[in-house]
């Protein structure tokens, strides 16, 4: 009869350690609120948008996962290796590099903490963090948000070392600061670190919640960017523009609710305008890790909203400041260098017909 | 078969990772493709600043004068988080940069590939240009 009660123990132990967490198992406040104060590093190599060859598939094998993680160290591993000491200059003209890199290359490997792996939700590696449209990719734009765009990628040429511009209509992309993006003006984190939504991006991707019953601060490492989300609170009158927008929270349950609006015309996220709309999610999955979640809306961008979910691991490391203009020489620089650019272009090429 | 598959889903996810690649700034906007150059002298500074660090280095040139340049490199709060900092690019340091001139033709370049003068990364290097990784640091890696 004792062997019978000790299995039926043993048996009932063993279930409640394989079911998923218990809502007492998380950490909660003293109101028995969910709490997420802490630290994170949210930096991962799963991209927002999936990869065309998944499909609709949203998962990755664990064996997949283990190769992504395998070619990123090994990628990184190569790049620290020592280089020839009586190395020559790079090739004249450029060095075939691509995107921010532009032809010049960026710099090493060591600088940068772009994540080792995919990250997992509910236990499952992920290929985006996209999950709605299924496919994990940006829905269709509309019409004039389509015909932006297309706008926008006429100023992104290859990097020639040449003021191109000067021989096409309208204005240059270097003609005024306010031309050039929000990252690069410090006046935000790039690839809406910030957000909303909040993205994982090169390096500086470590963030941390402060909590309590009336608040929640979301401080993002990169531009030391603080969002004071006022719990149960109403949004600011519509003629109130922010940044970072304006955020207002509640409680669903144990899923922390951000609803943020009243945006500037530029938001961190490209694309995005005043009109942006996003909602965010906190919760803890069945792992006990802290996710994040978010759907996206903006009816001048989007034909239908989007959604997004990816996990916030918990780190011990630290956030630190991040004076963005302390050290913003390149702004500068870009401006200069475009304005001798124009300069050695008109000397070539004189003013064709413009005056 | 399999082999290729597996090679093509890093590829792809590195590829699929390029537009995340951005940095602050454009490094393609700032420096000019038709003026590469290899720099070598020792460190005289290191500004420790975001959104990049910059390290002057006095390169000696041909006719025997110096002039200081400045090497732009990334943020230095993801080497803060290794245990380094600014001390662990000492002043004195002999170092190889190889990278394009500035495009407003200031003495700047970027830091595409910045050595020791035996070729070993500075900061993952042995001659007293990296913290300690002996374990202490529970955030290294």
């Amino acid at each position: 009869m004792n062997v019978m009660l000790d299995r039926l123990l043993l048996i009932g132990l063993a279930a409640a350690l394989c079911a998923p967490a218990l809502a007492a198992e998380i950490p909660r406040t003293k109101q028995g609120k969910p709490d997420f104060s802490g630290t994170y590093d949210v930096a991962t190599l799963t991209p927002l948008q999936r990869p065309e060859m998944f499909g609709e598939n949203l998962v990755l094998t664990p064996e997949q996962a283990e190769k992504i993680a395998a070619e990123r160290a090994a990628y990184l591993a190569a790049d620290l290796e020592p280089s020839d000491p009586n190395r020559s200059a790079p090739p004249a003209g450029g060095d075939g590099s691509t995107g921010a890199a532009g032809n010049v290359g960026g710099y090493n490997a060591f600088w940068i903490d772009a994540g080792e792996g995919a990250f997992r939700v509910d236990g499952e590696f992920r290929t985006s963090i996209i999950v709605d449209p299924p496919n994990g990719r940006f829905p269709e734009m509309t019409p004039v948000a389509a015909k932006a765009q297309a706008e926008r990628r006429r100023w992104f040429r290859e990097n020639t070392g040449e003021a191109w511009w000067m021989a096409e209509e309208g204005p240059g992309p270097y003609d005024d600061p306010e031309l050039r993006g929000v990252g690069e003006r410090c006046l935000l984190g790039f690839g809406s670190t910030a957000g909303p939504p909040m993205l994982p991006v090169l390096y500086n991707n470590v963030k941390r919640i402060v909590q309590n019953e009336d608040t929640v601060v979301i401080l993002t490492e990169m531009n030391h960017d603080a969002r004071v989300v006022r719990m149960n609170g109403e949004h600011a009158p519509p003629h109130m523009r922010f940044w970072l927008g304006d955020s207002i929270g509640r409680w669903e349950g144990d899923t922390l609710v951000i609803d943020t609006t009243n945006f500037r015309d530029e938001t961190s996220l490209r694309s995005g305008t005043r009109d942006l709309h996003v909602v965010e999610r906190f919760r803890y999955d069945s792992e006990g890790q802290v996710v994040y979640s978010f759907t996206v809306e903006d009816p001048n961008v989007w034909t239908r909203p989007w959604s997004g979910e990816y996990a916030w691991p918990r780190t011990d490391a630290r956030l630190f400041e991040y004076a963005c203009h302390e050290g913003n020489y390149a702004l500068g620089g870009v401006l200069r260098g475009a304005r001798l650019l124009e300069r050695e272009w008109l000397e070539k090429h004189g003013r064709q017909g413009s005056e | 078969m399999r082999k290729i598959v597996t090679a093509a889903l890093a590829g792809t996810f590195a590829l699929a990772l390029a537009p995340a690649a951005s940095a602050h700034h454009a490094f393609g906007a700032e420096f000019d493709p038709n003026r590469p150059l290899v720099l070598r002298g020792p460190v005289t500074k290191v500004e420790w600043v975001n959104p990049h660090t910059w390290i002057h280095i006095e390169v000696q040139k041909e006719d025997g004068t110096t002039e200081e340049w400045m090497v732009e490199g990334g943020t230095p709060n993801t080497l803060l988080r290794n245990g380094l900092n600014k001390q662990s690019l000492a002043p004195g340091t002999f170092i190889v940069v190889d990278g394009y001139q500035a495009k407003d033709r200031s003495n700047r370049a970027n830091g595409r590939n910045v050595t020791l003068e035996n070729g070993q990364k500075i900061f993952m290097g042995s001659s007293g240009t990296g913290a300690p990784r002996d374990g202490f640091d529970p955030n290294e890696r």
